[in-house]
């Protein structure tokens, strides 16, 4: 059953897992010599897509953080990288539950409970 | 200001102080460094921070953070010591020393540390609080 | 010492109304009810499509407070189950009128 809302929150949680998973391989090349910092973008692409009334056309896009880079030719941010782990871990958790959460509600008209 | 804004602006402050410590770790290992007379000193470095206007461009106390806006490089003079055994003494003994105070660096040493101490501080109580929030109807 | 005699028993007096129900009881069957159920269901609605457009923004990272979104989601989710409760007591009540001999 497609909802606009559910299409939304699963073109973003694709999205936040595909950053999940850059930032995880930032952080184990932090200390790579030449390793630039990937980075994923997808909430403009998200944004324009949903005025368009079409969230599954959503594209999530990979790139290299512009950050200058150390001595070493390595440019990962190691704060920056941790709390956006954080962040994307919280925004994930916050959008699974949204999914949850409508589902349920579906669930409770039909009348079998959450 | 995004969802989570508490814990950019706190990153920015992170990332801040680091460069701080930084360029003090980099004043106090070239506190020795002396040059010959005809060359500049080592010029001691100071962050310049600036605070960021927030998301919407204007300052209203919902954050950008901080950022550093320049480093500055300190006195090219130096000190002129006297010191006519060393091997880049010109003819009068005198080389030039950096104009770095050690005490006033390792002063700095500590506030910065102190700084990036307070800034991860504050994203574990940031995300203890969304936690929080995010518990809101449930169970 | 005396003990006073047991007065007689007031009658029990008359419930106070209890608020909107008590009218829609008393007026025609299908009247004032139904437009109440068809009021539950607007706001139902509206609390619904205010959940959804914080969870969208929440989608695109533009929401401001995390906080509310959950309000807004628990409004949407416990006025459902409200209205499915209203709902299902009012099937029983039908069928416990039909079901009566006359």
């Amino acid at each position: 059953m497609s909802d606009f809302t559910i299409d939304s929150l699963h073109a973003a949680l694709r999205g936040l897992s595909t950053r999940q998973r850059v930032i995880a391989n930032n952080l184990a090349n932090s200390e790579t010599p030449g390793y630039l910092a990937g980075t994923v973008s997808f909430e403009d692409s998200l944004r324009t897509a949903m005025r368009r009334g079409e969230p599954k056309t959503a594209a999530v896009s990979q790139g290299t953080s512009a950050n200058p880079a150390f001595v070493n030719g390595n440019n990962v941010e190691l704060d920056e990288e941790t709390v956006a782990l954080l962040e994307t871990g919280m925004r994930y958790q916050l959008l699974t539950q949204a999914v949850s959460s409508k589902y349920s509600i579906i669930r409770t008209a039909i009348g079998r409970g959450a | 200001m995004s969802m989570f804004g508490m814990l950019d602006t706190a990153a920015s402050g992170m990332r801040t102080h680091r460069v701080w410590l930084n360029a003090v770790s980099d004043n106090i290992a070239n506190i020795s460094t002396y040059r010959p007379m005809d060359e500049a000193a080592y010029q001691p470095r100071y962050v310049d921070a600036q605070s960021l206007p927030g998301a919407n461009g204007q300052y209203n106390g919902a954050n950008g953070g901080v950022g550093v806006r320049q480093i500055l490089f300190g006195d090219p003079e130096g000190r002129v010591i006297y010191s006519p055994d060393h091997p880049l003494a010109d003819e009068n003994g005198l080389v030039r020393a950096p104009d770095t105070d050690l005490g006033e660096q390792m002063t700095q040493l500590m506030m910065a540390q102190r700084s990036y101490q307070s800034n991860s501080t504050v994203i574990l109580r940031a995300k203890d609080m969304y936690q929080q929030a995010m518990q809101i109807g449930r169970g | 010492m005396v003990i006073p005699p047991i007065g007689a028993i007031g009658g029990i007096g008359s419930v106070g109304s209890l608020g909107p129900t008590a009218g829609a009881t008393q007026a025609a069957p299908g009247g004032d009810f139904a437009s109440k159920i068809s009021d539950a269901i607007d706001q139902l609605d509206e609390l619904n499509k205010a959940s959804d457009t914080a969870a969208q923004q929440a989608a695109t990272g533009d929401l401001t407070d995390i906080h509310d979104y959950m309000i807004a989601a628990t409004e949407a989710s416990t006025a459902t189950e409200l209205a499915v409760s209203v709902r299902n007591r009012a099937l029983e009540a039908f069928q416990e009128i039909m079901r009566m001999q006359v």
